[in-house]
C-alpha cells in the first residue's frame, strides 16, 4: 500500500519525501479535526454524568 | 508458482501495513484524547473565565450568570480554578468547565436556602478538571466563588464507584451520603476508573460558611 503510493508519487526521492510528509500531516489534521471529534462520543471513555442513559 | 507466492506475499504485506496504520491511528487517538482536547478546552475555559472576571471587575455585585456563574476552587485537586456553567452536555463540559445539572435532577444554586449544588466535569481530556477527585478526603474544602460570595463547603463523604444509573446521588437531600435533613450540599460527579467511564465517582460536601467578597477579592483562609 505505502509502496504503491511511493511509486506513484512524481519527482525524485526528495520530492516524494516532501510530498509524503505533507500527506501525513494532512491525514493527521483530518483525524484531529474531523474523525476523532466524531468518534469520541461513540466510545465509552468520557461519560461523566449520572443520567441513567 | 513463484507468481502465486508473490501474490500471497503482497496480500500479507498489505494486511500488515493496514495493521500498522490502525495502530498508529489508535496511538494518535490517545494523543488526541489526553493532550489535544486539554489544549483546546483549557484555551476555551481561560477565555470564558477571563470574560467573567472582566465583567466582575467593577467589584462585588449581584449574581451574574452570563458565560458562567462563578469559579470552583478545590485546593486538594490542584490550584486551578474551574469555571462553572449551566448544563452537563458534552458540548458544555468539553470546553474545560464544570457544569451544574439541569437534568435528570435539577441542581440547586449555592445561594439557595436549601438544596444540592450538583456538578459534573471531565476526569481525563477536555480540561480534565476533576482528574484528581480521588485526592479529596473528608474535611477538605471545596470553595465556590460567585460575584459577591465565597461559599466554603467541606467534604463529608465520597463514593468511589457507582453506576451511571444512580441518579439519586443528585437528590436535594442525598440520602446515600447519610444525610436525612434538607441542607446546603454540593455534589461532584465524574467518571472512574481513570481513562474510562465504566463507573461514576461521587463526592459530597456540605456548606460550612459563606464569606462576602471584599473589594480585593481576598480569598477565604482555605485557599491561602
Amino acid at each position: 500500500m505505502y509502496g504503491w503510493i511511493w511509486r506513484h508519487l512524481p519527482g525524485n526521492a526528495w520530492v516524494r519525501a516532501l510530498i509524503s510528509i505533507v500527506l501525513v500531516l494532512a491525514v493527521v489534521y483530518a483525524l484531529f479535526q474531523y474523525v476523532f471529534p466524531w468518534a469520541e462520543p461513540l466510545l465509552p471513555f468520557n461519560d461523566v454524568t449520572v443520567d441513567g442513559q | 508458482m513463484a507468481r502465486a507466492r508473490n501474490r500471497i506475499a503482497g496480500i500479507i504485506s498489505a494486511f500488515g501495513e493496514l495493521l500498522i496504520t490502525a495502530g498508529l491511528v489508535m496511538g494518535l487517538f490517545v494523543v488526541y484524547s489526553l493532550w489535544w482536547t486539554n489544549v483546546l478546552a483549557d484555551r476555551a475555559a481561560d477565555q470564558d473565565g477571563a470574560q467573567v472576571r472582566d465583567r466582575w471587575a467593577d467589584g462585588p455585585g449581584a449574581l451574574d450568570t452570563k458565560d458562567g456563574i462563578g469559579f470552583l476552587h478545590v485546593p486538594a485537586m490542584g490550584d486551578d480554578e474551574i469555571l462553572v456553567k449551566q448544563g452537563t452536555t458534552s458540548t458544555i463540559l468539553n470546553n474545560g468547565v464544570a457544569g451544574y445539572y439541569t437534568d435528570p435532577i435539577k441542581s440547586a444554586l449555592p445561594q439557595d436556602k436549601k438544596g444540592n449544588f450538583t456538578l459534573a466535569a471531565h476526569r481525563d481530556g477536555h480540561g480534565a478538571k476533576f482528574h484528581n477527585i480521588h485526592k479529596l478526603k473528608t474535611g477538605d474544602a471545596i470553595v465556590f466563588e460567585s460575584k459577591d460570595t465565597w461559599y466554603v463547603y467541606k467534604v463529608y463523604k465520597s463514593l468511589p464507584e457507582t453506576t451511571k444509573y444512580n441518579v439519586d446521588v443528585l437528590q436535594p437531600v442525598p440520602k446515600e451520603s447519610g444525610k436525612t435533613k434538607p441542607g446546603r450540599y454540593i455534589t461532584l460527579t465524574t467518571c472512574t476508573p481513570m481513562y474510562t467511564s465504566d463507573y461514576r465517582y461521587i463526592v459530597w460536601g456540605e456548606l460550612e460558611r459563606t464569606e462576602k467578597v471584599d473589594r480585593d477579592r481576598t480569598p477565604p483562609a482555605e485557599l491561602l
